[in-house]
């Protein structure tokens, strides 16, 4: 078996379509939805269409659990132990169960809410930070901040349960977010002791990190406010081993990304 | 023959084909048995994508006026495509409370802007359990379930009650009334009686 | 009441545990770790194919399985230095030439459409000689001075069996033709090929037969 596996071969059987990140950015519609005033985004009962928005977003993270699981399993393999250690590829493993979990979850809870597998496209942008040839980069750009949108991801999720009166959805998401805090530690432990004597290497880990957590606030996915479909999950977080610094950080990352998301939006329509 | 006429003719933002959502129109109000005498003209808001799913279905100066938005009969696998599976279904329910208000015991019913989601969604499960049991049509019935569900309660009054008006060939409006007052007693959470995803609040602009 | 300071047996009667038992503290040591070794080459490789196969349940399942058998490493990992082993690795290496090998040819399906080859070599030719070597330590070892390892192996033993039957009950709902059926056998005779002559999973003697067997290397 290959080392290294693009997205491009990730496997799927006939039910998924994949899709580009790019098809949305340029969908010329963007420009003309900035200029509605439809409401706030952030996911929440009564709210426009919030059922078949909370469907759409279940299926993503449906898929993203595979990616997350398939991005530790290629992390387990592609290193030898002076690369990765036997540690390290032990948490990989342990990290395989708990996203085939995830992905058991999402395949019932997508059924409860009337989503069928395949429904909607893949995009294989997580994944991708799995690809990194860095295990370090790739801790910190799947553990640190995919791991840390999954917390924001789930709480806003599970708060839609709560508000929505819908106990499935709130039951699931809850544990999902259990381990997901998990991982965050995971990966900020293996940053710590893998780069306790090479701040060079650190330093480019959290810079991958960095550029992860700000493709994932694209166009004002995720913030603090009522116009962020996902909020940022200060308390999780916390509970994760993020300082307040990082997770300001984070808040700032988004709010830049938002604005860039509508300069591009703005940029592509006078074009 | 039902006369359809639909707004835009020519869709600039995505790749639907007016004329083609004409026919589809044609066939389903022809299926339906839907009144020939009645025009039905529709309008799709290009603007607003998947998941921004919604529409409205009225009966305004003796015509049949439907409102969708794009993502309403969008291919959720191909962006800005239409699904006509999904176009053909989303025309059928429209239609089919179209055809209540006329003549089907919902005469009284308010305007789809005035009605809240809850009785909204009521209405759609009615709706969808009728052209469920007819030729041609794919309803995807765990979805509407879903939606019912979040606007009606996750308890075994809002089952019971969702399974009587799918199976149901005879409801009225004075009946969906009596259904949302023993919702309420079941699940007195309070909601907002406003509908949120309509015509008028989702083509506001800044 | 009985008298609690009336001398009882050491041993309650129904308690057989023997000594000594068939290994010593240095061959226990070198089967423990033999037996991480594999148990972290099969975890990588199930870790590995997850992204490789498109069946859905299948990938599910080698996530789950891809946990167990690091949990087995670990395990043997712990044990090998309570068998005066300090440096863990150094006996955490392949049995012989051939169980090298062996691993190579079970690793090297990569194409999403070799599911019934990936699944062959880990169902149908390596757990079944893990449960045989695992078995027979567990029956060989002293099960008085030699326990810790015995504790780990019926735990081990246990998921062992829990995943060949899965993993067994996986390919037979994947083998639907003849040439499926084919490429399965033709798999499993590749495998068993290198596997025989490696003399199972800790060389030879691997379940107490001693005879040599020609080009297992050394």
């Amino acid at each position: 078996m290959r080392k290294q596996l693009p997205p491009e071969m990730l496997a799927r059987d006939s039910r998924f379509v994949r899709t580009s990140i790019m098809d949305q950015i340029l969908d010329p519609r963007n420009r003309k939805i900035s200029e509605r005033t439809i409401g706030p985004a952030k996911l929440a009962p009564g709210r426009p269409a919030s059922a078949d928005r909370a469907r759409n977003l279940m299926h993503g993270i449906f898929t993203g659990e595979i990616q997350a699981l398939e991005g530790a399993g290629r992390t387990a393999f592609d290193f030898d132990e002076t690369e990765a250690p036997f540690a390290l590829k032990l948490d990989m493993a342990r990290q395989c169960w708990d996203e085939a979990r995830h992905v058991e979850i999402s395949i019932k809870l997508g059924e409860w809410m009337g989503t069928e597998i395949g429904e909607f496209t893949e995009a294989t942008f997580l994944y991708e930070a799995a690809c990194a040839p860095d295990p370090v980069l790739r801790l910190c750009g799947v553990n640190r901040a995919l791991e840390g949108l999954a917390i924001d991801v789930f709480n806003t999720m599970k708060e839609f349960g709560d508000v929505s009166g819908d106990p499935v959805l709130e039951f699931c998401e809850d544990w999902m977010l259990a381990d997901e805090v998990t991982h965050v530690k995971m990966g900020s432990d293996w940053l710590r002791r893998l780069t306790a004597d090479d701040p060079e290497r650190r330093e480019r880990a959290l810079d991958f990190q960095r550029t992860v957590d700000k493709l994932f606030s694209l166009g004002g996915f995720r913030g603090e406010t009522e116009e962020n479909p996902i909020h940022l999950a200060r308390k999780m977080r916390e509970m994760a081993g993020f300082s307040t610094t990082e997770i300001d950080e984070i808040a700032e990352l988004s709010e830049l990304a938002r604005a860039e998301g509508q300069a591009a939006v703005e940029a592509a329509g006078s074009a | 023959m039902t006369v359809v006429s639909i707004v835009p003719e020519l869709f600039t933002l995505i790749e639907f084909d007016a004329e083609r959502i004409k026919e589809i129109a044609s066939e389903v109000a022809k299926s339906l048995a839907f009144p020939s005498d009645v025009d039905v003209h529709i309008e799709v808001d290009e603007v607003l994508p998947a998941p921004l799913n919604s529409s409205q279905a009225d009966y305004l100066g003796g015509r049949a006026e439907l409102w969708f938005t794009g993502g309403a009969f969008e291919d959720t696998h191909k962006g800005r495509h239409i699904d006509e599976v999904l176009a053909r279904c989303g025309l059928g329910e429209a239609l089919l409370r179209v055809k209540d208000r006329i003549s089907g015991g919902f005469e009284d019913a308010p305007n789809d802007s005035e009605i809240s989601e809850r009785q909204r969604a009521l209405w759609d499960a009615y709706a969808d359990g009728r052209l469920t049991r007819l030729e041609g049509f794919v309803v995807r019935e765990p979805r509407r379930r879903y939606v019912y569900r979040l606007e009606c309660g996750f308890n075994d009054v809002a089952d019971a009650a969702y399974d009587q008006l799918w199976a149901s060939d005879a409801t009225t409006w004075a009946d969906l009334l009596e259904i949302e007052a023993r919702l309420m007693e079941a699940d007195p959470t309070e909601r907002d009686a406003k509908p949120s995803a309509r015509r008028i609040s989702l083509r506001q602009t800044q | 009441m009985s008298d609690p300071f009336k001398p009882r047996p050491a041993f309650a009667p129904w308690d057989r545990r023997e000594l000594p038992g068939l290994f010593d503290v240095e061959e226990s040591a070198r089967r423990v770790g033999a037996y991480k070794w594999i148990e972290t080459r099969l975890f990588e490789a199930l870790g590995g194919w997850i992204a490789t196969v498109p069946e859905l349940d299948v990938k599910m399942i080698l996530g789950r399985h891809c946990y167990h058998h690091a949990w087995h490493a670990e395990l043997f990992d712990k044990r090998l230095p309570e068998l005066r082993e300090m440096n863990t690795d150094r006996l955490c290496a392949p049995a012989n030439d051939a169980m090298e090998e062996f691993v190579e040819a079970l690793r090297e399906p990569d194409a999403p459409e070799l599911t019934i080859e990936k699944l062959v070599g880990v169902f149908r030719v390596l757990i079944p000689r893990k449960i045989a070597a695992y078995t027979f330590h567990l029956n060989g070892t002293s099960r008085v001075t030699d326990a810790p390892t015995e504790r780990s192996l019926e735990f081990i033993l246990q998921d062992e069996w829990n995943d060949w039957r899965e993993g067994e009950m996986l390919l037979q709902s994947l083998i639907d033709t003849p040439e499926e059926l084919e490429r399965a056998i033709r798999r499993q005779h590749e495998l068993e090929a290198i596997v025989v002559r490696a003399g199972g999973i800790t060389g030879l003697g691997t379940i107490g037969a001693t005879t040599e067997v020609e080009g297992a290397g050394v």
